[in-house]
């Protein structure tokens, strides 16, 4: 009986502890908004959510619908007609190309943006920023562009299309993986790696023991980044690839070229918006390692 | 500083192990972006045709007309969609920095709409969009009433997935480099006694800024050169560039290759025109501060 008036004694103090904020602190009481103010936040709130969320209602009203004709609210027949015909233009061998392929490109992009990054943080690299310009400009470069021009360079030089839209989708992910990369470098110790090394550590042990345990989180968000250049891709596969490989976005463009596949296109949508929103989960819980303090 | 109590190295080796360390991602990037603008320049000149002899023209930028068209609409697409996507994403930004549960669930709503494709972004804006899709179900207006936003002489559909799409990067761009200082400055600011608007208008809008302008000139880059949401949602005719040199460069005509690389020239020098004039900017701002 005592324990318990003490506890809720305890939850007392702190709530007024939690009231008494100063500013810095963490928290927000005058800038936390009250009444009318409050009511415009939440409307704003919800229409942001709206907003961002409204794209999403028809693919997963169509995914299960059989069929759905034009005033009803609602599917008639709920069912997986969807389904069979996403499966009968051949979502699973696409789906496995796109998987493959984005990870492909993540796994070339992230080591070699990272090196990059780790180079362009030392400051001894000679033309550091024109580097740094060079490493950003695909990702002002008009896809298009650089697609039609680079496909005949790759034709004449008898690349495979499968490695030239690999090579491409290297190059777009790269300015991606770099520069998260820097942002990571720039909050990172070097302190880490000496104190290691005047241990006694061997670099190869320094690195794979000390040094990429702490950017990890930060490998894993720009791997995340460079999936996404991969996964996305529709012009580059199209073009380099030149019918040699069919990804996921390939299949859906020429289904939504059609008429009245409107629930197979919600099948094979949904199929490419699932895996980079788990992969999204995963990496917003990857948190950055703080070795100072241990707890 | 690393290297020095780890082993002594010389600067020259240390610059060397600086080049060694960045090469693998110079070497690709500068084979694809200098090979591929330099290619796209040469057939545009009529300096690597597929047949016949390469010889000096600017026959493939004659029909200035039609370009003209191609670019203004383009721009104009681009210009709308990043203005809408630079305003939402703005006090999107504004409303997951001030850390409510419900910044929360917008900034978790942004984040996965950044991650959906451009082309699913376009078929789902489509199925929502049409006059038989779920909007005009939704608002039980008939297909025959309901007005042409897909495909439509509005080019309604195409800004809409723009905007949607990039109004979340914006956000989250801004997010990024805000989250970790903003609380500070702005609670600083209202016990010094400045109301919301003031708070807004002088501590979160200025913070903002610099991340605002380099997010919506990417935002900006990226439609400008985009063509899979304009190819799925748009008018047959008039194109955007983009539209327009995929139709030529697939097309049967041999004299369609160098018109194709031409306008994505033309694309490159707007774009480079557009980063240019933000990256002035940003500089102001800097200099400002």
């Amino acid at each position: 009986m005592t324990l318990s008036t003490s506890n809720v004694d305890v939850d007392h103090a702190q709530r007024i502890q939690h009231e008494r904020r100063m500013p810095g602190d963490a928290g927000r009481p005058l800038s936390q908004s009250r009444g009318v103010m409050r009511t415009a936040r939440i409307t704003s709130t919800a229409l942001m959510s709206l907003w961002f969320a409204l794209p999403f209602l028809p693919l997963v009203l169509w995914s299960f619908a059989n069929s759905w004709s034009a005033p009803d609210l609602l599917p008639m027949t709920l069912g997986a007609d969807g389904l069979t015909a996403a499966l009968a233009n051949g979502a699973v061998a696409a789906f496995g190309d796109s998987l493959l392929l984005s990870l492909i490109v993540a796994a070339i992009a992230t080591p070699v943006g990272a090196m990059a990054a780790r180079a362009l943080s030392r400051r001894t690299l000679p033309f550091g920023r024109l580097v740094s310009v060079l490493l950003f400009s695909p990702v002002l470069l008009p896809p298009f562009a650089a697609v039609l021009g680079i496909n005949v360079v790759l034709l004449r030089a008898w690349v495979p299309p499968e490695l030239g839209v690999i090579l491409v989708l290297v190059v777009v992910a790269i300015p991606y993986t770099t520069f998260s990369m820097r942002v990571a470098y720039a909050a990172y110790d070097d302190g880490f790696d000496e104190a290691a090394r005047t241990l006694g550590a061997t670099s190869r042990f320094a690195l794979w023991r000390i040094h990429l345990p702490l950017i990890a989180p930060a490998l894993a968000r720009s791997a995340f980044l460079a999936f996404l250049v991969g996964w996305s891709d529709y012009l580059v596969t199209l073009v380099v690839g030149g019918g040699q490989l069919i990804t996921l976005p390939l299949i859906i463009a020429s289904s939504a070229s059609g008429i009245g596949n409107e629930s197979s296109v919600a099948v094979l949508s949904l199929s490419a918006v699932i895996p980079p929103l788990i992969l999204l989960a995963f990496v917003s819980r990857a948190r950055n390692l703080n070795p100072g303090k241990q707890s | 500083m690393t290297a020095a109590l780890t082993r002594p190295v010389r600067p020259r080796r240390r610059q060397l192990r600086a080049v060694l360390l960045v090469l693998p991602a110079v070497i690709p990037v500068a084979f694809v972006v200098i090979g591929g603008v330099g290619t796209t320049l040469l057939q545009s000149l009529g300096l690597m045709p597929l047949v016949g002899t390469a010889e000096l023209s600017t026959a493939a930028f004659d029909d200035t007309d039609e370009l003209l068209t191609s670019a203004l609409l383009s721009i104009s697409i681009a210009v709308v969609s990043t203005a809408i996507a630079a305003v939402i994403g703005f006090f999107t930004a504004v409303l997951i920095v001030s850390g409510n549960w419900g910044g929360r669930i917008v900034g978790a709503l942004g984040a996965a709409a950044v991650t959906v494709p451009h082309l699913v972004g376009a078929a789902t804006v489509g199925l929502l969009l049409s006059d038989s899709g779920v909007l005009a179900r939704l608002f039980g207006v008939a297909p025959e009433a309901w007005p042409a936003l897909v495909a439509g002489p509005t080019w309604f559909a195409v800004i809409a997935e723009y905007a949607w799409k990039e109004s979340a990067f914006i956000a989250l761009i801004i997010v990024g480099t805000l989250a970790t200082r903003i609380t500070s400055y702005d609670e600083t600011a209202a016990v010094l006694g400045a109301h919301r608007f003031a708070r807004l208008r002088l501590v979160l809008f200025p913070l903002a800024a610099p991340s605002l302008l380099v997010a919506s000139a990417i935002a900006f880059a990226y439609t400008l050169g985009s063509y899979e949401v304009a190819w799925m949602l748009g008018q047959t005719y008039p194109e955007p560039l983009s539209v327009m040199a995929l139709r030529l460069f697939n097309s049967a005509s041999l004299s369609a290759r160098p018109e194709a690389a031409a306008i994505g020239v033309i694309t490159i020098v707007l774009t480079a025109v557009v980063v240019a004039a933000a990256m002035l900017g940003l500089r102001r701002m800097r200099a400002w501060r």
